[in-house]
């Protein structure tokens, strides 16, 4: 391995940080049986929070609480139009990231900015090389002196595995995801449990926007996370809802935009905008190849009334 | 057979809902300018001063009204095709592609073929746009009804692949040379859509606009393909039973709803910019989501729904420059207007008789 491959994969992890968490969160919701569609508007909520945060207070984890707590905000809105509400979910996912967008940059203009568009910049997470382990050959540049999100996006996979599908909770949540009246029967509270599910998922996801704004560009701009939350929708389905599953959706499309980042500089006779299309190619692809076997949790998607039968 | 009655009968019990659904649309818009009242409020303006500057920059002089006429044609066109998509429980989130898509298609024609008569030119760009949306819309179609994905995935995520298609024509072949920016160089004149007002910037856009919402009602209520789509919307049994394919009716509305949005895209390229430009659909798709949503997914009511986000965009803008309050407040209505209008449907659709 030289060093443009050892480039190249350090730059595909560093793009799939943000990913991951909001595919882990979204995770959560969509095994309790709510579509993830808002993740694109949580994670912009938690970029605007940890900017603004740590902006105000010069404090990078009062900007990590914050994203924590905007995109559970978010999650709040998704969680009441439709859990308690019963509202279509996709288009509810759409209309929360609409708000989120308009909201964002409206704070920004009316908070900091005094009606204009501010510069606001908060110094980068540095990284933080793990003594001993930072020194191996390869592996270490790559997996031990990375910044702290990435350590915590990694870390955090273990126990989403364990929790979901390991625990006792997480058999209760995916029950609720796969048939909310039996899980009601066994003495569950499918309502509730949705809407923990969102609001936990909503602040993960949260976690990815801290990572833009925290760790990786310095400052909240407007809509600055141009679609990744609808990349991470992808990568969970891809990932079969299974979180070593979507940690690797989300490597290689990392990995895809990584190489799109390079075809300039290393002339690849193919077009930018062509390597640009690529994650999303593979996951119209993925998705097309697995057809039915891409199985859904059973009840997501609807709502579920007690009183109904 | 009791079930296909009963399909039949909540198709058509539709219209009854129709006042009631366009009554709580109503409300929705007003609570979201509550709401967003607040938010100027706690900006530390008046909020009244700003609406009525809203108000002023929308409907001020006639130019104003023209540029939100002009703004409310895509989206009462996209609408349209959304909304009968969600008629049948086709979610199609795709519009913003097949907006671009149709676009690229118009422009394309524009420069790579000659044509002298403007009546011609025109008319085969805007065939052209109505195909490539068509061709967009159908390949999500195709994915959703062959391979069993989720149309709201499929059409998502053709999105970006479009708004990429156009970006990757733009650096190729249709890109104008040393422009700075991604876009195609100016078409023709031929080629530019006729204004309905001389002297204004108004064209014929939206009277094209409207006469398609009123056949979009016809075709809606009172045609056997239109009631065939309702019926597979409101009961996927009851349409089976009654012999109505759900292959042939996702593929209809597809299509209907991507030569629609096809449509708004060589507008757009045709009436407005004269060129391509990209980026130039950002955000109309999910707009129009919201217009069908607001427009009680009622053909005749998507008209008035696009018109208040076009004079609502419009105003905004007035609104920044005379109050200095940030027109990403106009964002903000439209989220949570969806937001109220999806949260009010969904409450009355789970107690019967309300």
């Amino acid at each position: 391995m030289d060093a443009a491959t050892l480039d190249f994969l350090v730059s595909a992890l560093r793009i799939a940080t943000p990913l991951l968490f909001a595919a882990l969160g979204g995770i959560l919701s969509e095994r309790a049986g709510v579509f993830a569609v808002g993740l694109e508007g949580m994670m912009l909520a938690g970029a605007f929070g940890a900017a603004i945060a740590a902006f105000i207070t010069g404090s990078a984890m009062l900007g990590l609480v914050a994203s924590l707590a905007c995109g559970a905000c978010l999650a709040g809105v998704v969680a009441i139009v439709t859990v308690r509400f019963g509202a279509e979910q996709m288009v509810t996912g759409l209309a929360a990231n609409i708000f989120a967008i308009g909201l964002t940059s409206f704070l920004l203009r009316s908070t900091v900015g005094r009606g204009q568009a501010p510069v606001i910049q908060v110094p980068l997470l540095q990284a933080w090389p793990i003594p001993g382990l930072a020194d191996l050959p390869w592996i270490g540049p790559l997996l031990f002196q990375q910044p702290p999100l990435t350590y915590l996006a990694l870390g955090i996979t273990v126990p989403m595995f364990y929790f979901l599908m390991r625990s006792q909770a997480g058999l209760t949540l995916r029950a609720v995801g796969e048939n909310p009246q039996a899980a009601y029967a066994i003495g569950g509270d499918p309502v509730a449990i949705r809407i923990w599910a969102v609001l936990a998922g909503g602040a993960i996801a949260g976690l990815g926007g801290a990572v833009l704004a925290l760790q990786q560009i310095g400052t909240f701009t407007d809509a600055m996370t141009s679609g990744r939350g609808y990349l991470a929708l992808a990568a969970i389905i891809v990932g079969r809802w299974m979180p070593f599953g979507t940690l690797v959706a989300c490597l290689v499309f990392g990995a895809a935009e990584a190489l799109y980042l390079r075809v300039q500089t290393i002339g690849l006779p193919i077009s930018s905008y062509v390597v640009q299309m690529l994650p999303y190619i593979i996951a119209i692809v993925v998705l097309a190849l697995m057809g039915r076997a891409a199985r859904l949790p059973a009840a997501i998607g609807t709502a579920y009334d007690r009183e109904a039968k | 057979m009791s079930e296909i009655a009963a399909g039949i009968a909540k198709a058509s019990r539709w219209q009854v809902y129709i006042p009631a659904s366009l009554r709580r649309a109503a409300l929705a818009v007003l609570l979201a300018l509550v709401c967003t009242g607040l938010l100027i409020v706690f900006s530390g303006k008046d909020p009244l001063v700003a609406y009525r500057a809203m108000l002023t920059g929308a409907f001020g002089s006639f130019d104003r009204i023209a540029v939100g006429l002009n703004k409310a044609t895509p989206y009462i066109l996209t609408g349209l095709g959304i909304a009968l998509c969600f008629r049948a429980r086709v979610i199609n989130i795709g519009g913003e592609g097949q907006i671009a898509i149709g676009g690229l298609c118009a422009s394309w024609v524009g420069i790579m073929l000659p044509l002298a008569h403007p009546v011609l030119a025109i008319g085969s760009a805007l065939l052209a746009s109505i195909l490539g949306g068509m061709i967009w819309a159908g390949l999500a179609a195709a994915i959703h009804v062959g391979r069993r994905v989720h149309e709201v995935l499929v059409t998502l995520l053709l999105n970006f692949v479009a708004l990429l298609i156009v970006g990757a024509a733009l650096h190729g072949s249709l890109g104008e040379d040393g422009a700075g920016f991604p876009q195609s160089p100016l078409l023709p004149a031929e080629y530019w859509l006729p204004k309905l007002l001389k002297g204004t910037q108004l064209h014929y856009g939206i009277l094209i606009a409207v006469v398609i919402a009123g056949l979009s009602h016809v075709f809606l209520w009172h045609t056997r393909y239109g009631f065939a789509l309702r019926v597979f919307g409101s009961s996927r049994p009851a349409a089976r039973y009654a012999g109505f394919s759900p292959a042939a009716s996702t593929f209809t509305v597809m299509l209907l709803a991507g030569a629609l949005a096809g449509l708004a895209g060589g507008i757009e390229v045709l009436g407005i910019h004269y060129r391509l430009i990209e980026g130039f659909s950002h955000g109309f798709g999910f707009n129009a989501v919201a217009i069908a949503l607001l427009g009680a997914l009622n053909p005749l009511a998507v008209v008035p729904a696009g018109l208040f986000f076009g004079f609502l965009e419009t105003g905004a803008l007035a609104m920044q420059r005379q109050v200095g309050v940030p027109s990403s407040l106009v964002t903000v209505i439209q989220g949570l207007t969806m937001l109220f209008v999806l949260a009010a449907m969904a409450s009355a659709n789970r107690k019967p008789g309300s």
